[in-house]
């Protein structure tokens, strides 16, 4: 024991948990791989309109230049731009964590109002005029985006388009192909990961917000709310979640913001379970009796005092869970429940094999598109339960 | 125990009705919801018998009554106990036991209990097959991996599987069929559902041209066999992995020749080498067991090839070769995710047990590892395994939704689709009852095999 004190190092300044988690996190190649790809997947989401557009991004015309892009960029894709640009300005302020939540919420919901109030591309759109200008000649310069086709450009102008396998159209270039409509698979896989990613946070977070709520209360009250709690768990994971969001779906109709509620509202159970356990177990410690004893009222208790104390094994599930959120809108677009004109990974998924025909690359590029993203959910999944957890990380250490 | 399962079984009802109100309040607060216009809607009729037909309709289902006295009256149609109904829709007089009725489906016109009958037991069979592979396989690689801890094998299987988990099922489905069903690529296996036509008057095992037939392909199987076997358990690592090399490329190039013929191509570049690495690494598993599961596969199946160049022809494949075929891509399909996660669970829990106490006080009276191992580790390890079994089963369900319509199979999870997609009350509560019962039951089992297991559980 002696020996083992004077060996004791020069005493390290002292790290917060949040910051000893975050930096043993970033020392793993996997949760590197699993950010790398979710970043990449944000940039793709966030500039999708610029990468695979119809319109072109400058166009002149008798003398007169144009940005067809830029008119006909719709609300969200103005929310998406500014939201990225303020997430990244926002990070970097000094601020308390959760000012720069309370500040990132105003600024977004200030940007969606003003972008729903002043934005207003055109209604009806003529994918086709650019390429028949250009056709005729009367276009003077041009610069397109990367992949010029929309995600909901059928490519109307040419005769009966279809599926196509990549590369095969002599007069086009489709890198990934095209779809049983006759659009570029690469721009709508683009376009769909605005979906993907946009499912995987808000129906995440909503599941979160219910979860904590009834595990919370669970956990604090205990005794007879917790007995009807838990068989309301029970019944929610008895339901097989598959099924709820079948029925859900199909007698909802199909829009983007129900699912998210839909896929929310079926997936709370698994995150009340670990509030419960956690609340539970802090309810007993001295820190939350003190709290009750000061007369602090119930919210700041629970949200202020337990919560962040519990965070740890909800940050591990979270992530698993917004894999999971993904996954399930794929199979509801997968089974044709999804929704109808926009693009989405699992409804390219489903035109791969129909009437006896197998288009490889409408199973390939889709498919690995969902495998990679619910990959790169679950390999941060883990690192960050390896992270979080005493156990590994002393063994790592030692 | 016999106390406790008759309050878990008591407890299952307010369950299972908790269930069935949270699918009816999803049907009846739809916009539009279930009423007699939204099924007579579509059809191309005169007024007079349009409105006879909601008539008809609303007698039957009680259509035009508010949400609550639907769901009461659904309710008393499928408990046992409660008021028998009339043939005119009204209720007639209690009774104690009057038997269950599911009702009517409103698409097919057929009663819901006939349809489930015939659909369930396929479903059954899909996931009674699955649950002892994904067992069997799991506790192979978690052991063989837990036993390496740190080492190559636990590195890449822990990525491997991890990566298995991630792979939809849709996907993996979808990529079954196109290359190994369809027309385009291999057509090794049926593209869909679980028998040929033809086969249903056929006999049950395959029917060959005579007893040399017989004898031929017994002898062609039986060598192989034994000889795979023997080479998988008495060859060095290296020898091993030079032999797998050799038969992986091989089988590469029966591949791409399947395909594209003999001039070597992109394919055949592409094929041999993928094989040939595969079919190493497969051979170079360090586990015995999991060696012998895959030698001895892959051994019967080359035996019949082998039967098939002699001349041997099968006049009938039979019925349980046609079943075998038509499960293979399923059933693969439906147990590769569940597999990855109890073989990672299986890892955790032995590294736990490995490390602990008794472990070691086994290991410094000097028990050998193997012993500590099985004897006294492994046995520990099982306790998780035994409660996530409970959580198999609902999973597998859901996942037998997406196999089912993948592979057109005539189950329950393509009926459920089927029902939500036409809004078929009747069939949506009783696929949801039946599928929530098959739930709790499988929880319950878990619970009992949990106390069997581990003799400090008493539920006393």
């Amino acid at each position: 024991m002696t020996e083992q004190s004077v060996n004791i190092p020069v005493k390290q300044p002292s790290k917060s948990w949040a910051r000893q988690v975050v930096s043993s996190l970033l020392n793993r190649t996997s949760a590197k791989i699993g950010l790398a790809w979710i970043g990449l997947l944000v940039l793709i989401a966030t500039f999708s309109p610029f990468l695979a557009n119809s319109h072109p991004l400058y166009m002149v015309v008798d003398g007169q230049a144009s940005s067809p892009l830029l008119n006909h960029m719709e609300p969200l894709d103005w929310i998406w731009l500014s939201g990225f640009f303020i997430t990244l300005i926002i990070s970097a302020l000094p601020l308390l964590p959760w000012k720069k939540i309370v500040l990132w919420l105003i600024s977004v919901a200030l940007v969606s109002f003003i972008a729903y109030s002043t934005v207003s591309p055109p209604i009806l759109v003529v994918y086709e005029q650019y390429r028949e200008l250009e056709n005729a000649g009367k276009v003077e310069q041009i610069i397109r985006a990367p992949i010029p086709y929309s995600a909901k450009d059928y490519l109307r102008d040419f005769a009966d388009t279809g599926v196509e396998s990549p590369l095969s159209a002599a007069d086009r270039m489709h890198l990934m192909g095209t779809d049983e409509n006759g659009a570029d698979v690469a721009s709508r896989m683009i376009h769909a990961s605005r979906i993907a990613l946009g499912i995987g946070f808000i129906a995440t977070g909503i599941a979160l917000i219910i979860g904590t709520i009834v595990g919370g209360l669970m956990g604090y009250f205990s005794g007879i709310v917790d007995i009807i709690g838990m068989r309301l768990v029970e019944i929610f994971e008895a339901i097989p979640t598959l099924f709820l969001l079948l029925s859900f779906v199909a007698f909802f109709g199909r829009s983007i913001y129900m699912m998210m509620v839909i896929i929310g509202i079926t997936a709370w159970s698994g995150y009340a379970r670990y509030v419960r356990a956690e609340f539970l177990k802090l309810r007993q410690q001295d820190f939350v009796q003190a709290a009750i004893a000061s007369g602090l009222p119930l919210r700041s208790i629970l949200f202020r005092h337990m919560l962040p104390n519990g965070l740890a094994p909800l940050l591990v599930a979270t992530s698993f869970g917004v894999a999971s959120a993904i996954l399930a809108e794929a199979t509801l677009s997968f089974l044709g429940l999804g929704l109808v004109d926009d693009p989405s990974w699992g409804q390219l998924l489903n035109q791969a094999v129909q009437s006896s025909t197998f288009n490889w690359w409408l199973a390939v590029f889709p498919g690995g598109a969902i495998f990679m993203t619910v990959f790169a959910y679950n390999l941060l999944g883990e690192s960050l339960r390896d992270a979080v957890d005493p156990h590994t990380n002393r063994g790592m250490q030692s | 125990m016999l106390n406790y399962l008759l309050r878990r079984t008591l407890l299952m009802i307010p369950t299972l009705l908790g269930i069935t109100i949270v699918v009816f309040t999803v049907m009846a607060a739809a916009p539009g919801g279930i009423s007699a216009q939204s099924l007579v809607d579509g059809m191309e009729l005169e007024p007079q018998s349009r409105q006879a037909l909601e008539e008809y309709y609303n007698k039957l289902y009680g259509l035009d009554q508010p949400a609550p006295v639907q769901y009461l009256r659904w309710l008393n149609n499928i408990s046992p106990i409660g008021f028998e109904r009339q043939a005119d829709g009204t209720l007639g007089n209690f009774a104690w036991w009057k038997g269950t009725d599911l009702g009517t489906s409103f698409r097919y016109g057929r009663p819901v209990t006939d349809m489930i009958a015939e659909r369930l037991p396929i479903t059954l069979l899909l996931n009674l097959i699955s649950i002892p592979l994904i067992y069997a396989l799991a506790i192979g690689i978690g052991v063989q991996a837990a036993r390496q801890r740190g080492g190559r094998f636990d590195v890449t299987s822990n990525i491997f599987l991890l990566g298995l988990w991630s792979v939809p099922s849709m996907l993996a489905g979808v990529l079954f069929i196109g290359f190994f069903a369809s027309e385009q690529y291999w057509r090794w296996f049926p593209t869909g559902g679980l028998m040929r036509r033809e086969t249903a008057d056929q006999t049950f095992l395959p029917l060959l041209g005579g007893f040399g037939d017989v004898m031929i392909t017994a002898i062609c199987v039986a060598v192989l066999t034994v000889v795979f076997i023997s080479a998988a358990v008495s060859f060095s690592l290296k020898s091993r992995q030079w032999t797998g090399l050799i038969i992986g490329s091989c089988l590469g190039y029966a591949m791409a020749f399947n395909l594209e013929g003999q001039i070597f191509g992109l394919l055949h570049l592409l094929l041999i080498p993928s094989m040939a690495w595969l079919v190493r690494v497969l051979a170079g598993l360090n586990n015995v067991a999991l060696r012998l599961v895959v030698t001895g596969a892959f051994a019967v199946g080359f035996g019949l090839a082998v039967a098939g160049l002699f001349g041997v022809e099968m006049l009938q494949t039979g019925y349980l070769l046609d079943r075998i075929w038509h499960l293979v891509l399923p059933v693969i399909a439906l147990s590769y995710g569940g597999l990855a996660f109890l073989a990672k669970l299986t890892r955790s829990s032995l590294l736990e047990n490995l490390a602990a106490d008794y472990a070691r006080t086994a290991r410094a009276k000097g028990v050998d590892e193997e012993t500590v191992l099985w004897r006294h580790v492994f046995r520990n390890s099982l306790l998780p395994l035994i409660t996530v079994s409970a959580t198999l089963l609902p999973s597998l369900l859901a996942g037998s939704v997406i196999v089912e319509s993948i592979f057109s199979i005539d189950g329950m999870g393509k009926l459920a689709v089927e029902a939500v997609q036409t809004r078929d009350r009747e069939l949506v509560l009783s696929v949801t009852l039946i599928s929530g019962l098959l739930t709790l039951v499988g929880y319950l089992l878990a619970d009992i095999a949990y106390a069997i297991v581990d003799p400090r559980v008493s539920y006393d």
